[in-house]
């Protein structure tokens, strides 16, 4: 029986405009475009699941397709699952490794030291690009010594409760492993606005999971996470706020529409950061800034320009001042979450990014602004500036 | 949000006002649900080229006066015919300022070919479709070599030819047909028979390859002066490629639209999307417009999709989202609405007679000729019939005009983009 909720490639018109606008299919022939790896070949996927094609497996799952289709057709969803019902499940360490953030995470960052620096050592590059095949050019993001929501209980939690309205903040795996610094950036720019932060009970969002396969886990993890945001805005106005684009994306359309689960109770609630800082300037929660003076090329991420988000962020830039702002055409970025970490496409998604490594190096600015943390590894690794978010150069005007 | 100009419809209509407002200094934001007609369209802008007979209209402007005249509802006679020659000029003056040339034949209409191998009278059309040599060498009736590039399918040579000499213009015309072969594509195991236009487009894009190909198309058009292809030289290099090839084979290079996605058509897209940007101008792609609300008798805001409950408010609303096709009209059994602020339509009939029995009748179908209702100046009205000051219908959503029997499609977009910035600009005092 075909699921007859699932019939919207059937609104395909065979435009092929998804297929111009694809980031991949634009640089790699192997890659017959969305199109017809979408809606053209589902139908046969339904009737016989043999008739699969290899050549899915180069989707990233940017979205930018959905972005371009005029007639509303889910064409990145309909590949996306159509990978994880009809590939054959393979156990691979790498992507095992790849996509249990939690897991490695929390292993990783109590000897981040030595993981730092084995990760970096060229021997044990070799090794990953051999035998796991991740490309011994990929640098990985170094990870944090502890946690963030050990730091936050340690030095954070207690001050909070001196403020009147508070935020959720779903903090993330980038966040709690790596980079405590936006964490604390999020915290103190709250704070200048006399909004306390608590912490919710919380699992990756599944976008690794999603990516490599493993949607029972991605389910369980969904399903947690639903259920322990829902408990924490018991009282209506709360609102829930992450500061990776990606984890938002995920919580709100990935859930409901990939995973096919009912996240309604937590989705008018939650949000992209810069969406909630923009509602509280419009209500006059403004506090005073002080001068930014950087050039900065601003990158917008796949999955924001997919929710809609990027406006928010410009608009709340905008606010800073002294800050040179440039905004750079819209473009992906190639790294795609764990894609640029796998050797068979590891070319194809530097070659997906160089047209905006170019834009990035044309711009020459002191700093590149982005709301994602994968784009930011992927544009520090491959230009030679730095990566900001736009929640530290809030915490940058706010500083006292 | 909060804009000057708000214009939901980024077609070539949108595109034209908000890059009219914008560089009058207004805040303006174009929201678009998925890519525009222009991907569908041939790339030629048409300003009238059948008269309401269906005869072939040769001189637009001057047929114009009198059409205008007799037509009192059309688009055209709410512009005036001055502010259609000045919309016309805008429009080739923004392309230009993106290094897109547009040649017209004077102020007289000029014919592209079609992949079926008919004419089309058009007013504005590419580098490659329209200009002065190829008028030229059509007058001394050259002879043309209609090639194609082996795994194309969106192309039949075969058949256009056999059109094109059923036509008086192509008498003793010496037409011939050859092919192009993709000399190296990387992988041999990929299917050569997967082409289409934009993987076409790519390869010519691409320098390396130009070489081979220009010496492929030597070897194959022979003696002909005149190389007609289907619509693929480059899309970011286009321009530059086009002289090239000219250049290596000392022949004119014509380019014949191809059936979607149409690579002239994303050369218009491409340039107004580029000069709205660089102007400063807000593009937000791929959100939909919900429903909006009136305070004051005046439009206060719209919401979307994507930005749920954030409201985005203009002191100008313009609503360019076109015909039943992009969905700026919807039909059901029961009639036909504009869905998202409901507003008046022109009197329809019922519904058996809103289309003809041929599916490709030369006049069109009746309900080509529906849309929305408006004042002079493209004012809709809403539900319970009262104008909406701040608010403008541009483009394929407008009532009595029909794009395809007057074959009118694109200027009326145009001129009515380009009339509406003009009254947005003047209301803000700018």
């Amino acid at each position: 029986m075909i699921d007859l909720e699932n019939i919207s490639f059937d609104h395909c018109i065979k435009c092929t405009v998804c297929t111009i606008y694809c980031p991949v299919a634009r640089v790699t022939h192997h890659f017959p475009g969305p199109k017809q790896c979408g809606p053209d070949t589902e139908r046969l996927r339904i009737k016989n699941p043999e008739l699969l094609d290899d050549s899915l497996r180069y989707c990233t799952n940017c979205k930018r397709c959905e972005i371009a289709c005029p007639s509303n057709v889910k064409i990145a969803d309909i590949i996306q699952s159509s990978k994880w019902k009809y590939f054959k499940k393979k156990f691979r360490i790498r992507d095992y490794f790849l996509s249990h953030t939690d897991l490695i995470g929390n292993t990783a960052v109590k000897y981040s030291g030595i993981m730092n620096f084995f990760t970096a050592l060229s021997p044990v590059k070799f090794f990953l690009d051999q035998v796991l095949l991740i490309p011994s050019k990929r640098i990985f993001p170094k990870y944090a010594r502890g946690t963030f929501r050990k730091w936050f209980k340690k030095f954070a939690r207690k001050k909070q409760s001196a403020f009147g309205t508070h935020v959720v903040y779903f903090h993330g795996c980038f966040v709690n492993y790596n980079e405590h610094g936006l964490g604390k950036d999020l915290v103190s720019v709250m704070n200048a606005m006399n909004i306390g932060v608590t912490i919710p009970r919380e699992r990756c969002c599944g976008v690794p999971l999603i990516a490599n396969g493993y949607i029972e886990k991605a389910r369980k993890n969904a399903r947690f996470n639903i259920n322990a945001l829902r408990k924490t805005i018991e009282d209506p106005g709360t609102r829930i706020v992450t500061t990776s684009s990606s984890c938002a994306f995920a919580l709100k359309y990935e859930y409901a529409n990939l995973l096919e689960m009912d996240n309604s109770s937590i989705f008018n609630n939650l949000n992209y950061i810069t969406r909630y800082i923009y509602d509280q300037f419009q209500a006059g929660n403004v506090p005073p800034m002080k001068p930014v003076t950087i050039r900065a090329a601003y990158h917008s991420p796949c999955h924001l320009e997919r929710m809609g988000g990027v406006i928010y962020t410009i608009d709340v830039l905008r606010r800073v001042p002294g800050l040179d702002l440039q905004i750079l055409h819209s473009e992906c970025c190639g790294i795609a979450g764990t894609y640029g970490f796998k050797k068979e496409y590891y070319d194809v998604s530097q070659k997906v990014g160089s047209a905006l490594f170019k834009r990035i190096e044309k711009a020459r600015p002191d700093f590149v602004i982005t709301d994602c943390e994968t784009c930011k590894w992927q544009i520090e690794m491959s230009t030679p500036y730095k990566v900001l978010h736009p929640v530290s150069i809030l915490a940058r005007a706010f500083e006292k | 949000m909060n804009y000057d100009c708000l214009i939901i419809g980024g077609g070539i209509s949108g595109l034209t006002c908000g890059i009219r407002c914008q560089s009058a200094g207004l805040s303006t934001a174009i929201l678009s649900a998925g890519m525009s007609a222009l991907h569908f369209s041939s790339g030629s802008i048409d300003l009238i080229g059948y008269d309401r007979a269906r005869r072939i209209v040769h001189s637009p402007f001057e047929y114009l006066k009198e059409f205008t005249g007799a037509m009192p509802d059309h688009p055209y006679a709410h512009c005036g015919v001055d502010t259609v020659r000045e919309a016309l000029v805008f429009l080739r003056d923004t392309l230009k300022a993106e290094e897109l040339e547009i040649y017209d034949n004077g102020e007289r209409n000029h014919f592209h070919v079609t992949g079926m191998g008919t004419l089309k009278p058009t007013y504005f059309s590419q580098r490659s479709v329209f200009n002065d040599s190829i008028r030229q060498a059509f007058e001394r009736r050259a002879k043309i070599a209609v090639l194609n590039f082996e795994g194309y399918r969106d192309f039949y040579p075969e058949l256009a030819i056999s059109n094109l000499l059923k036509n008086e213009l192509f008498k003793n015309v010496e037409i011939v047909t050859g092919r192009l072969v993709f000399p190296d594509y990387g992988d041999p195991e990929k299917n050569p028979f997967e082409y289409r236009s934009i993987d076409i487009a790519r390869i010519f894009d691409t320098i390396q390859y130009l070489d081979e190909i220009a010496e492929q198309i030597k070897r194959e058009a022979g003696d002909a002066e005149f190389v007609a292809m289907p619509a693929f030289i480059g899309i970011n290099n286009y321009k530059k490629h086009h002289q090239i090839l000219q250049m290596l084979t000392g022949k004119l290079i014509y380019e014949i639209p191809t059936l979607p996605p149409s690579i002239l058509g994303m050369r218009l897209d491409d340039a107004l999307k580029s000069r709205f940007a660089d102007l400063g101008g807000v593009l937000i792609a791929g959100d939909k417009v919900m429903g909006g609300d009136f305070l004051d008798g005046v439009l206060d805001h719209v919401h979307t999709q994507n930005y749920g409950t954030t409201r985005l408010r203009a002191r100008a609303f313009v609503l360019s989202t076109g015909s039943f096709f992009s969905g700026g009209l919807v039909s059901d059994s029961g009639g036909m609405r504009e869905p998202v602020l409901n507003l008046r339509m022109s009197a329809t009939s019922p519904r058996n007679t809103w289309y003809s029995p041929q599916f490709l009748d030369r006049k069109g179908h009746p309900f080509f000729e529906f849309g929305v209702e408006t004042t002079g100046k493209l004012n809709p009205f809403d539900a319970e019939g009262k104008v909406i000051e701040n608010m403008f219908c541009t483009g394929a959503i407008l009532a009595h005009y029909n794009p395809i029997g007057e074959g009118s499609g694109g200027g009326v977009a145009v001129s009515t983009g380009y009339y509406a910035a003009n009254q947005i600009i003047k209301a803000c005092g700018k």
